[in-house]
């Protein structure tokens, strides 16, 4: 009996897959995160000297898992259209050393944290929020990753901690320097921002 | 007894204030929360917003409206006062690495982590009235339920409130509730937004919510005032260890920070009060 409920299950799975569907934003996100624990516990790469090395398999990891073009025409609105298209692209690159510059130290620095995935919140026809915690020791910290769907896979354009919009945050600052700026003087803003860390 | 009395007045003036803010607010064109955004976009869907317009005449995606819809949901807050903001921010600023950031790192240095963790819990656990009546002000009775369970099980099996045991053993997490999200929860809008020296980022309606925190902080009555704001202190300091290169990591990732961190308050905000 037991026997032939499996046989029947399986069938069921092989027939409906559709279910299984229904996760690949989570399981996505889940992919690249874990990748990316795998370089912070890798035993090989300990201590000060592996640091940059981390950092650049990182940087790899993120190019992926990263829609930085999604990101930064969010970011920026309906101010996007003020910029010609190599102030976009010069815009884009600066954004992404930036939030590297912020990010990736503080990645770096964790080491016995664990990450749970929660559950996928379908937001619009070609975006899903995969919802995830962040254990440690200290405090459990909620962070959502908003995903956009990119031909066959589904590409980050917003992380969300503690219920802080990472694009509406830079975005808040971004509208306020383009109130009285030009992007020119926005791009050199940040080129100093780079050029500093 | 004075200086309670001295709060009573001030939760009074503020509640004089906010009243006739609360009717600004449905006119005002900032507005906080999205839903009430979206409302007033549906509610004047003939006359978009110029800005909306000239959007949607150059967009060439279905993706690109959907920013502007974005956009218009983001969450903003008026700051008219905002030299004297910025000016507080500069003074909690200086105070954190001048002298907080100093202390909690000596304290830190002698005192090993788990012992910060559990001198935390033990705060928290006295915290409960706070949480436990913003719950039942927002109606919230199962929520307020737990914080009785958790308490009185965290005040005995874990010993004082020393250990988390009610996570630990039946996963009753601590949900953070204040009077200024329960105001929230009633629809009552920021108003504007305020920085406290010491107390830092907070808003015209939070305001009000930490004077109605405060009366509910058991810490709050302890004889005499000293003693009480020597506790609220040390309670600060032993946080600000578990915290340290947070502030700094905030301040690194903005381009202007103080833009980042009053627009990361009222999103944080937001959503505490949606939970």
């Amino acid at each position: 009996m037991i026997k032939r409920l499996t046989v029947l299950s399986l069938l069921f799975l092989l027939v409906f897959p559709l279910s299984a569907y229904a996760g690949i934003p989570l399981d996505t996100v889940k992919g690249h995160v874990n990748s990316i624990l795998d370089v912070l516990r890798d035993p090989a790469f300990k201590g000060e000297s592996a640091k940059k090395m981390k950092k650049e398999k990182i940087r790899v990891i993120s190019e992926k898992m990263f829609d930085f073009t999604e990101l930064s025409r969010r970011t920026l609105g309906q101010n996007w259209n003020k910029f010609n298209a190599s102030q976009q692209k010069d815009f884009i690159e600066l954004y992404r050393s930036i939030l590297e510059d912020a990010y990736v130290d503080k990645i770096i620095s964790y080491t016995d944290e664990k990450v749970s995935f929660n559950k996928e919140n379908t937001l619009t026809e070609k975006t899903t929020e995969v919802q995830t915690t962040i254990i440690t020791k200290k405090a459990d910290i909620p962070i959502s990753y908003r995903v956009i769907s990119r031909g066959d896979t589904w590409r980050v354009y917003d992380v969300v901690i503690e219920g802080v919009s990472l694009i509406s945050n830079y975005r808040s600052q971004f509208k306020e320097i383009l109130m009285n700026k030009t992007p020119d003087a926005l791009l050199d803003t940040l080129r100093k921002k780079v050029g500093k860390a | 007894m004075k200086q309670t009395n001295i709060y009573l007045l001030a939760l009074i003036t503020c509640v004089v204030i906010l009243v006739p803010s609360l009717y600004a607010d449905s006119s005002s064109p900032v507005s906080e929360s999205p839903a009430q955004v979206s409302k007033e976009i549906s509610g004047t869907a003939q006359q978009p917003k110029p800005e909306t317009m000239a959007v949607e005449k150059t967009s060439e995606t279905e993706a690109e409206s959907e920013f502007s819809e974005e956009e218009g949901n983001a969450i903003t807050i008026a700051d008219p006062l905002y030299p004297l903001n910025k000016a507080m921010y500069h003074f909690n600023d200086k105070l954190y690495f001048w002298i907080l950031k100093p202390v909690a790192k000596g304290y830190s240095s002698v005192m090993p982590e788990d012992i910060r963790i559990v001198t935390r819990n033990f705060f928290s656990n006295l915290m409960t009235p706070v949480r436990f009546v913003s719950s039942l002000l927002q109606l919230r009775i199962k929520d307020a339920g737990n914080e009785l369970v958790r308490f009185v099980y965290n005040s005995t099996a874990g010993v004082l409130g020393l250990a988390d045991a009610a996570k630990a053993d039946f996963n009753i997490v601590r949900r953070d509730e204040d009077v200024g999200q329960a105001l929230g929860s009633y629809g009552i809008g920021h108003g504007f937004y305020i920085v406290w020296p010491f107390i830092g980022p907070s808003s015209l309606r939070d305001t009000v919510g930490l004077a109605g925190d405060y009366f509910l902080d058991p810490v709050s009555y302890v004889n005499p005032t000293e003693a009480s704001f020597g506790i609220m202190a040390y309670d600060e300091v032993n946080e600000t260890s578990l915290r340290i290169g947070d502030y700094e990591d905030l301040k690194k990732a903005a381009i202007d920070p103080y833009v980042s961190i009053r627009n990361a308050y009222i999103q944080h905000r937001q959503k505490k009060v949606d939970e």
